[in-house]
């Protein structure tokens, strides 16, 4: 067994989450109380750690990895792949592409944060190594390259996920964990269907799948091309993939498990899902059905553009109406997932960029403003807009992370969600015309709900003095937030200025893969099947 | 003709060590001070066997250690035979491969986890006192009743082994006859077994049942091997395997006297629609008897039906087998009316038994995939492959879930959902190796449930998606055009899917519902280390090295069948 950077990147945290549940459970009780205590302080430990490991091999301290200069379809830092279950062609495969990488990187920046700003949670020997658990499955999700992994890695994000909402969750914590259990393992299950049909339809490569001659293997399906020959099957099992994908994200109109989990959930758990949990969905949706079947993609661009837009549109109006704090919150996610299908949509350069940097940027943005959120259930006890006003007189520093966090996500310049909306306008302008409207105009809901709500709560008291303070409080001091949840905000806020200012960061190899390789597959795709669409005619001509 | 001496002892040993656990627990507890005076001296000689019972093999637990460390020896021994490959023949009734090897492993691991697991079951009664007057009746019926008392572990436990025997000699046979005979001596040890409960109505009343089915079933299989007899005058299956590939068309008495066995063998495996005595008998029954049947006695019909199918009536390459539609029907039928079932069963013992009787269909389907002669012989061995590994994993994920109703039942919430309400937070431990197996038999991966499915899915499609026709331009030209097998491997997908419900249902009840009662479970940690064991196994089975080895055995084990 050769373990390669990518799969230290994942194990570790997922077997130190494990041991550290259990070996309290098995020592004896004097060194399980002292192991306790230190339970949390070694969940950092390793969590920075990977982040150590992760920003090393982005710089190109590890692996000597230039990104930019990836060749078409390049996958770095592979491993020499063994096989799991040789006989029916399971394999440990991971690698990373520019895809994948900022992903990675995104958790491994998430996950201390979200620690930080759970720092004493209630029972934290095990709601700690719950989130590295997370962490360990999330970045298995990313760096997997073989389908059978990549679907364990995803069905074992559910489980941390909803022990979190099911143990420190809020008061209606039950409903709220079952429906997104059942949401997402329902959908999960389509996903799965879809991935056998693919499975079957593989051929034998030498050395895997001796018994049944077939294979997982994601890469080797994306270079046969179209190895499935049947047109219909095709559509139907991108249709299946985009089932389980479009739950995960979510899209309208499977999205009704998103504002109850989250909600529910607490503050970490809420940030982790809102900042990595929904990406999966549009990463998966990437790297599965648009790579594999970009034909399947072309056709059902009417189908996406739908979603994407009512996604956005009715993500936002609904938005408008919530008196909830993090449900707006949640809605308003719902909402920047459409502009990630809108942006797929769009077959640009540009386009695709515009997605991947989205969903980097609200990855970023989200936990700011779940953890906003949070602190506000935490020191004021509720979460209803308009049962206080003038927060700002209180908690100088919450208000002035939730002014942040709002202005970044309702898309102010020199903010990171400002660039991939942008970016995915244009593209969408060039690609559809004067629909660009439509979610244009979408952005102007956006900076309503949000100024309002901001108005509404660390604003406008009547008194110059003083702000109103909610019931909730039962007469007690207002409170400002403690020092790490300031940290953990501080930290986000920082770093959403610096990519909404310096975006090459991410975006130069975003773009690259875009450019170099998604466009390739769309366009060739094109040529091979005589898809000729006269909306998009116009486009192919740009692209040569 | 064989004489003894032709018989190679060592080929049986795992059956010889259980037929001298079955005399050591017969004898053992009769050992007393019993003595014999001889005429006209005072001196008396001591007979061992009768009187008073020694305080040593008075205890109660004796049988059930005796039995344990009879399985497991049994168990390592057959270890030992799949390891050193062993085969050869016992006379000309018997062969020993790496097929009966395997099954001789199931059937010895089954029966070492419900002896594990049954240690604490039964208590023993308390000694009642005797009466100071020793002449008086009450004296002589209470003395009655301590030599009675602790009988019953030794019954369960020669029964037990009584299953054991018989199982691992059917599996052995070469000859319809003994094939026969040991099926009963397992089969009628086993209806005893699931009215053993006699102080509850249900254990009687599901016992006899299952029993009057049984023998139904049972006479029908004999009257159809009596036919096979006068058609061949031989019941050698490689004899009738001859007869029946010469033969050209289907001779009416044959084929009535193969169908009649399958019924007999159908009643076993629980496939619709002589199923219905099932769900009955598994929710009678104790639960760890409900999970032997769900298991051993399950293979045990399976190895029957592919003795039958694929030795003596396969026909060649490229034929379709006369029973191959048949078979196709009855797959179907019980795959969805078991699952239809379970979905409706409010009695988790019951739904355990649908579920069992859907899993029967799956692996149905597979056997009618290879009666389809579309496949090559390597495709069947592929094949043959899936449906033993289900059989030997089920042992662990099936008899697992009725082991965890096994320690509600003590509490009497075993006939209930309500029992298995707020299981995780009474004892989150069991409820997780609960749900693992509700997964694994629902066929998540990487649970070893998936792997074995995708295996005969995998199978079916292998042999029967080529079928349809290439150039066909829509998906509804290439479903008309493909052979009905094709169908099996969609109906199986479907009715996972339909499983999913119930089998999410439990956990879902484990997890959220608020439990009945705030004691935490019993303590009985024999059948804890079992669950638990078996839910390590079900895991490290789906996925990794294991996984792959156990593979290979049972690649091996289904190339030595055809």
């Amino acid at each position: 067994m050769n373990l390669d950077i990518l799969s230290i990147l994942t194990l570790v945290p997922l077997f130190t989450g494990i041991t550290l549940i259990i070996l309290p459970q098995i020592l004896p009780k004097e060194m399980s109380s002292n192991l306790k205590k230190i339970t949390r302080n070694i969940c950092m430990g390793i969590a920075l750690a990977m982040f150590a490991i992760a920003t090393m091999i982005f710089i190109g301290t590890i692996g000597n990895v230039e990104w930019t200069n990836l060749l078409h379809g390049e996958y770095v830092l592979k491993n020499e792949q063994f096989s799991l279950i040789s006989s029916i062609g399971v394999q440990w495969k991971v690698g990373a592409d520019a895809l994948s990488f900022p992903m990675i990187w995104l958790t491994a920046f998430l996950i201390p944060i979200s620690m930080l700003v759970e720092w004493d949670a209630k029972k934290g020997h095990i709601f700690h190594p719950l989130i590295l658990i997370m962490e360990g499955a999330l970045l298995g999700v990313f760096v997997s390259l073989d389908l059978f992994v990549f679907y364990v890695f995803w069905e074992l994000t559910l489980i941390p996920m909803f022990l979190l909402i099911l143990l420190w969750g809020g008061e209606d914590r039950k409903y709220a964990a079952m429906k997104f259990f059942i949401y997402t393992f329902t959908a999960s299950v389509f996903m799965l269907i879809g991935i056998l049909i693919m499975y079957f339809h593989t051929t034998p490569l030498p050395g895997i799948g001796s018994m049944t001659g077939h294979h997982f293997d994601l890469v080797q399906m994306s270079i046969q091309g179209n190895f499935m020959p049947n047109e219909g099957l095709r559509h139907f099992v991108w249709i299946l993939l985009l089932i389980g994908f479009a739950t995960k994200m979510p899209s309208v109109p499977v999205h009704t498990w998103l504002p109850d989990a989250h909600v529910q959930a607490p503050t970490a758990g809420s940030m982790l899902l809102a900042g990595v949990m929904l990406k999966m969905g549009a990463y998966g949706f990437l790297r599965v059905a648009v790579t594999i079947f970009p034909e399947s993609t072309i056709i059902f661009i009417p189908l996406l553009v739908f979603l994407g837009m009512a996604s956005l549109v009715y993500g936002a109006w609904v938005c408008m109406g919530q008196t909830n704090l993090k449900r707006m919150v949640a809605y308003s996610s719902v909402s920047h997932m459409g502009l990630i299908f809108l942006g797929i949509a769009t077959m640009q350069p540009l386009g695709f960029a515009g997605a991947l940097f989205m969903m980097f940027a609200h990855g970023i943005i989200s936990p700011l403003l779940f953890a906003v959120a949070g602190s506000f259930k935490h020191h004021y006890h509720t979460l209803e807009i308009g049962s206080m006003r003038g927060i700002a007189h209180h908690s100088p520093f919450l208000s002035g992370h939730m002014m942040l966090g709002w202005m970044a996500s309702l898309g102010l310049p020199l903010m990171a969600g400002f660039v991939a909306e942008v970016a995915i306008l244009i593209a969408f302008w060039l690609s559809f015309g004067w629909l660009v409207m439509l979610p244009t105009l979408t952005l102007v809901i956006t900076a309503t709900y949000y100024l309002t709500s901001m108005q509404r709560t660390i604003f406008e008291s009547d008194n110059p003095h003083q702000g109103i303070l909610p019931d909730s409080l039962h007469g007690d001091k207002p409170r400002d937030v403690t020092w790490h949840e300031n940290t953990g905000m501080f930290i986000l806020g920082i770093f959403t200025i610096i990519f909404g200012i310096f975006p090459f960061i991410f975006w130069d190899m975003m773009s690259v893969w875009s450019t170099e390789f998604m466009t390739e597959i769309m366009i060739d795709a094109m040529q091979n099947n005589n898809i000729w669409r006269p909306s998009l005619g116009w486009i192919l001509e740009a692209f040569k | 003709m064989s004489s003894l001496s032709d018989i190679s002892i060592e080929l049986l040993i795992p059956e010889i060590m259980m037929i001298i656990g079955i005399l050591a627990m017969i004898i053992m507890p009769n050992l007393g001070d019993a003595k014999i005076r001889i005429p006209l001296t005072n001196t008396s000689i001591p007979v061992l066997i009768g009187g008073t019972r020694f305080n040593q093999v008075n205890n109660p637990y004796i049988p059930s250690i005796i039995a344990i460390f009879t399985f497991s020896l049994s168990f390592i021994v057959s270890l030992v035979m799949i390891q050193g490959e062993t085969n050869g023949n016992v006379g000309e009734i018997m062969e020993i491969n790496q097929f009966t090897n395997l099954f001789s492993l199931i059937f010895t691991s089954t029966l070492l986890i419900t002896s594990i697991a049954t240690f604490y079951v039964m208590p023993p009664r308390k000694d009642p006192k005797i009466p100071k007057n020793s002449d008086s009746i009450d004296s002589v019926s209470t003395k009655i009743n301590i030599l009675m008392n602790n009988r019953r572990q030794v019954d369960f436990y020669i029964l037990l082994s009584m299953v054991g025997l018989g199982m691992c000699l059917m599996s052995k046979s070469t000859h319809l006859f003994l094939l026969f005979v040991s099926l009963e001596l397992a089969s009628l040890s086993s209806y005893v077994l699931v009215g053993f409960y006699k102080e509850k109505d249900i254990g009687g009343e599901a016992g006899t049942k299952y029993f009057i089915v049984g023998s139904v079933a049972s006479a029908v299989g004999i009257y159809g091997m009596s036919l096979l007899y006068l058609w061949n005058g031989d019941l050698q299956i490689n004899s009738l395997s001859n007869s029946w590939s010469s033969m050209e068309i289907l001779d009416p008495m044959a084929g009535i006297g193969m169908g009649l066995m399958l019924v007999a063998f159908g009643f076993k495996v629980g496939a619709a629609p002589f199923h219905l005595a099932t769900p009955d008998a598994y929710s009678g029954a104790s639960s760890p008897i409900a999970g032997l049947l769900a298991t051993a006695s399950k293979a045990m019909g399976f190895v029957a039906i592919m003795k039958i199918l694929f030795i003596v009536t396969l026909p060649e390459e490229g034929t379709e087998a006369y029973w191959m539609i048949a078979i196709v029907i009855i797959s179907v039928i019980t795959m969805t009316w078991g699952n239809f079932a379970a979905l409706t069963s409010d009695n988790p013992k019951r739904m355990l038994a649908y579920s069992s009787v859907a899993h029967a269909g799956y692996m149905l389907a597979a056997i009618a995939a290879i009666g389809s002669g579309l496949g090559t012989q390597n495709s069947n061995i592929l094949i043959i492959t899936a449906v033993i590994f289900h059989l030997t994993i089920l042992v662990l994920f099936k008899l697992g879930a009725f082991l965890v109703l096994s320690l509600l039942e003590k509490e009497g919430l075993s006939h209930n959902m309500d029992g298995l309400k707020g299981l995780a937070r009474r004892d989150s431990t069991i409820a997780v190796s609960m749900f693992i197996f509700m997964l694994s038999l629902a066929g998540i991966p990487p649970l070893s449930g998936f792997l074995s499915k995708l295996l005969m899915i995998n199978g079916i499609v292998n042999i029967s998606a080529g079928t349809g026709s290439l150039s066909s331009a829509t998906i509804l030209n290439w479903a008309s055009s493909v052979n009905i097998i094709f169908w099996l491997a969609i109906s199986i997908v479907i009715n996972s899917a339909i499983s999913l419900f119930y089998y999410l249902r439990i956990g879902l009840i484990m997890f959220f519902e608020e439990p009945v009662s705030s004691k935490p479970l019993e303590k009985s940690i024999y059948l804890r280390i079992t669950i638990i064991i078996c839910a390590i196994f079900t895991i490290l089975f789906g996925i990794g090295p294991l996984s792959e080895i156990l593979l290979e055995i049972v690649n091996e084990a289904a190339q030595s069948l055809v």
